[in-house]
């Protein structure tokens, strides 16, 4: 009951959340979005079809009017059709957020549980060689860019110069082991680069809870390294951990990546999300806005509820 | 047994984890032995194409990019389409059944299409069954670019020409009411009566803008139809990711014509080595599935073309010219280890680039002040003479462009081979004496403003041509760079006049210097395709004689007439065609154009399976 109220009362306080995000974002997208008219027209157009495009696309409807349809559109989650492929803007969503999905997902969470476990053992041994080693790791991770690590795991993994095992572009899948062969790349790339940022952070919140009473304590008692490690440290920093990890989601899902799908030719809602910015498709760009406001509502519930399973102390009132 | 045991486990462990995520990407899967069944005499025949970019949309109604024009020709049937091999490009028949019968004054064209063809099925028709072709459907497929609810980029073509059509859009588009200049005079006869004589209306029908759609698919997916293609061309669409692919199968009721090398245009100097005789007789489509992707990222799509057992054919990226090209000598040959492997062909593009400045800027054009006019002219000629071509096409297209005078590019018959080059040509003592002439100092000179899509080659071409204008005295802080976000902000800019000096391209939409000549035509100014805003009495009326002309040499003449005039008027700094390299495996038979034959040239691509290779 308690539980069911928090939420009611959460997703009450969301919606001047969502409002304030929806407004900032159509804002931007209003006066300093890209002008699609132009790219719609043919050759040669007569001041009565620029006017007629522009009132096809709305331009020509007070901002308030244009704001208030957006909310429509929210609510109802009918965002239209794109006014690039013509496509609705559902369906499209409906496509490419699995395929986002699939991509992403293994790359994130390899790349969460291997920054944890790095961030222990670094933690573990904090300023032995091994932290320096792990730590060093990191921050070539975090250093090169992302572009960078795409395009030489590209080199390294798939093309005829390199080892030539994976695809080098496509998502071909029927088949798990399709899945495997098109998705191993992209997660490796991922996993390389998120480590860097993960460990780093996840080493720090460890630490701080490595210097604690209770650790201290434990280790006075002689618990087993195993014990101290995941019984009292990594339990006790999950607040962190798992903040950082929730907050994510709303991107993985939503945004995907466009750097992985635009190189690996991956049809995902990233490389959909990027090419409606840089065209100024904005059924799609108001689609990903709203639905990432949502989504980030629903993860800041959630991670609250979270916050009361790991520690029975939070309180959800 | 317990590490085997341990190892199964995980592994069962991962299959559990992962396979609902790989379950998640794959759709509602694409089956192509299924789609072909009953017409695959083994395994399919696969070629994978690749494009630098991809279409917006596949209405017809929006075939404005090369992009479109790829993918609308090989899923619609147009009346016209270029013969495969023949350069100077040749325009033949396709649905039609031969070349129109014209009216002797010009203005009535009787056009026959082929009886007994066929659109594909598909649930927009009864029982799913995709039928005849028609009269009727050319004319509605026309029609649709003038019914004032839909958006269509194409109606330019055919706007102000054709009798009765614009006013039928603007009485508001009944589709039953007649047309009187576009009519299906039966079921197979289509007859068009024009307000005055056009002689490119027939390469108008060689343009995706042109395909010819079912209504009953227009009326089933509304604005879909833009994803959802419905046409009766030589592949039909099997599955479509916009910006990503698009993967064709054959159209399996695609009409037997055997192909004819001869009178595609067939040179045995100009085409031996490609293999291509092995495909005379045989009828399009040769492959089984076409796969275009779309791939914007140069090191992706080079990595995908040589991998070989993926993409089959790539343009060469600007980057990958010096490490393929043995020399830079035409012919063009490849090193090598690439000609191991690759076949390879490379073409003048069918356009050009060229530099204008607005002459709507009264700091640069026309002014109202005739001598200060008289002056801009000579800052005019002055920049263009400081204009480095040989260095632009050093430094951006590879050394390897054509640098030609004037706006008629060397791809078109009507370009003047012994025209002065002295337009293109850079003379710096030329170029100071016209600044002292028009009395320029450091002091008086205007800002020249340079636009351009934010980008790291539009910069630098920037910064190229500031250290041209600081050589003739301009200071680095009178040459100034406008940037704007995305290519619709630039757009948009250039559309509205805005801008000072704009660097653009061209493509040419059919093979007639008469789609470059407008360019620069007065009454097509901003929002207009004249960008430069130029507007010269004589050069419009010039422009307006040669527009109902049939090729003649005296069309010809006064084409060249008016590129004398543009050229005279300082009004663009032009031009350069780019040399086009394509390269695909060894085991395609192709000779690729990604120019005016375009889409049309993938009907004609065969793929040698591996026992024939």
């Amino acid at each position: 009951m308690e539980m069911l109220q928090y939420t009611l009362r959460k997703l009450i306080t969301g919606i001047p959340l969502v409002l304030g995000v929806t407004l900032i974002s159509f804002v931007l997208m209003v006066y300093f979005g890209p002008d699609k008219t132009y790219d719609l027209l043919g050759k040669n157009p007569t001041p009565e079809e620029i006017a007629q495009v522009r009132h096809q696309l709305g331009y020509d409807q007070p901002f308030v009017v244009r704001y208030l349809d957006y909310l429509r559109e929210l609510v109802t989650l009918d965002f239209g059709y794109s006014d690039s492929s013509g496509e609705r803007v559902g369906s499209i969503l409906k496509r490419t957020i699995p395929v986002s999905l699939a991509v992403i997902l293994p790359g994130f969470i390899l790349g969460n549980l291997l920054g944890v476990v790095l961030a222990l053992v670094a933690a573990y041994h904090r300023g032995g060689w091994i932290d320096k080693l792990i730590m060093a790791g990191s921050v070539v991770g975090m250093s090169v860019s992302f572009l960078i690590v795409i395009i030489a795991f590209q080199v390294i993994f798939s093309s005829s110069y390199g080892l030539n095992w994976f695809p080098v572009l496509g998502w071909d899948v029927y088949s798990f082991w399709d899945y495997l062969r098109y998705v191993t790349v992209p997660t490796l790339a991922s996993v390389f680069v998120a480590l860097g940022y993960n460990t780093r952070f996840y080493r720090a919140v460890i630490v701080e809870e490595m210097g604690r009473d209770h650790v201290r304590t434990a280790r006075a008692y002689g618990a087993s390294p195993a014990e101290l490690l995941f019984k009292s440290i990594l339990k006790n920093s999950l607040i962190p951990i798992i903040t950082r990890i929730m907050f994510s989601i709303p991107l993985v899902v939503v945004s995907g990546s466009l750097l992985i799908e635009s190189y690996f030719g991956i049809p995902g809602v990233g490389k959909v999300a990027f090419d409606a910015i840089t065209t100024g498709d904005q059924p799609i760009l108001k689609a990903v806005v709203g639905l990432t406001a949502v989504l980030f509502v629903v993860v800041l519930i959630i991670n609250d509820i979270l916050y009361k399973v790991v520690d029975p102390r939070v309180s959800l009132k | 047994m317990i590490p085997i045991t341990v190892f199964q486990a995980l592994r069962k462990a991962l299959v559990l984890a992962v396979l609902p995520l790989s379950l998640l990407g794959c759709g509602a899967g694409v089956d192509v032995e299924k789609a072909l069944e009953g017409h695959l005499n083994g395994p399919p025949k696969i070629y994978r194409h690749s494009l630098a970019g991809a279409p917006a949309s596949l209405d017809p109604l929006n075939s404005a990019t090369m992009y479109a024009n790829t993918i609308m020709t090989n899923v619609y049937d147009t009346l016209y389409r270029y013969k495969y091999l023949a350069r100077p490009y040749e325009i033949t028949p396709n649905l039609a059944t031969g070349m129109p019968e014209v009216s002797e004054d010009g203005l009535t064209y009787v056009f026959r299409i082929k009886p007994g063809v066929y659109f594909i099925d598909d649930p927009a028709f009864p029982d799913g069954k995709g039928r005849e072709l028609t009269a009727a459907d050319f004319v509605y497929s026309i029609q649709r670019h003038f019914d004032p609810n839909n958006r269509s980029q194409g109606s330019w073509l055919w706007a102000g020409r054709i009798i009765g059509l614009d006013d039928w859009g603007k009485q508001g588009a009944d589709y039953n009411a007649e047309v009187e200049g576009l009519k299906a005079l039966d079921r197979y006869t289509i007859q068009i009566k024009l307000k005055k004589p056009y002689p490119q209306l027939i390469h108008t029908f060689a343009q995706g803008f042109s395909a010819i759609v079912p209504r009953e698919a227009v009326a089933r997916y509304g604005r879909e139809f833009a994803v959802h293609p419905v046409g009766s061309g030589p592949f039909r669409m099997l599955r479509y990711e916009p910006g990503t692919y698009a993967l064709m199968v054959r159209n399996v009721k695609f009409r037997q014509e055997p192909i004819d090398l001869q009178a595609e245009g067939f040179d045995p100097k100009l085409h031996d080595g490609f293999g291509l005789e092995a495909i005379q007789g045989k009828a399009p489509p040769l492959v089984d599935v076409l796969k275009i992707d779309f791939i914007k990222q140069s090191a992706a799509q080079w990595a995908s073309f040589t991998k070989g057992n993926e993409i089959q054919f790539t343009g060469v990226p600007v980057e990958q010219v010096e490490e393929v090209l043995a020399s830079k000598q035409r012919p063009l040959k490849l090193k090598p280890e690439y000609a191991e492997k690759y076949r390879m062909s490379h073409a003048i593009e069918a356009g050009f680039v060229h530099t204008d400045f607005n002459m709507r800027d009264p700091a640069i054009g026309y002014n109202d002040d005739p001598e200060r006019e008289k002056r801009n002219k000579q800052l005019r000629c002055a920049i263009r003479a400081a204009f480095d071509w040989e260095d632009r096409n050093q430094r951006f297209y590879s050394g390897i462009g054509v640098i030609f005078p004037g706006i008629i590019p060397p791809v078109v018959p009507e370009f003047d081979p012994n025209l002065s080059r002295e337009s293109v040509t850079r003379d710096l003592d030329k170029a100071r004496a016209l600044m002292r002439a028009g009395g320029w100092t450091a002091e008086n000179l205007p800002t020249l403003v340079y636009g351009g899509v934010a980008s790291v080659t539009t910069r630098q071409m920037f910064e190229q041509f500031r250290g041209w204008m600081k050589a003739i005295g301009f200071p680095e802080e009178k040459v100034v760079f406008d940037s704007y976000a995305t290519f619709g902000d630039f757009n948009k800019a250039v559309k509205q006049a805005k801008i000072m000096i704009v660097g653009m391209g061209w493509g040419l939409d059919y093979p007639d210097a008469q789609n470059t000549l407008q360019l620069f035509y007065g009454p097509y100014g901003s929002p207009g395709s004249n960008n430069s805003n130029y507007n010269n009495p004589e050069y419009n009326r010039l422009y307006e004689q040669a527009a109902v002309m049939q090729p003649s040499p005296e069309r010809t003449r006064i084409y060249r007439k008016m590129n004398e005039i543009m050229i005279d008027d300082c009004v663009s700094n032009t031009g350069l065609s780019r040399d086009r390299i394509m390269m695909w495996h060894k085991n395609v038979i192709s000779y690729a154009d990604r120019q005016i034959v375009g889409g049309f040239h993938l009907r004609f691509v065969d793929v040698l399976q591996k026992e024939e290779n």
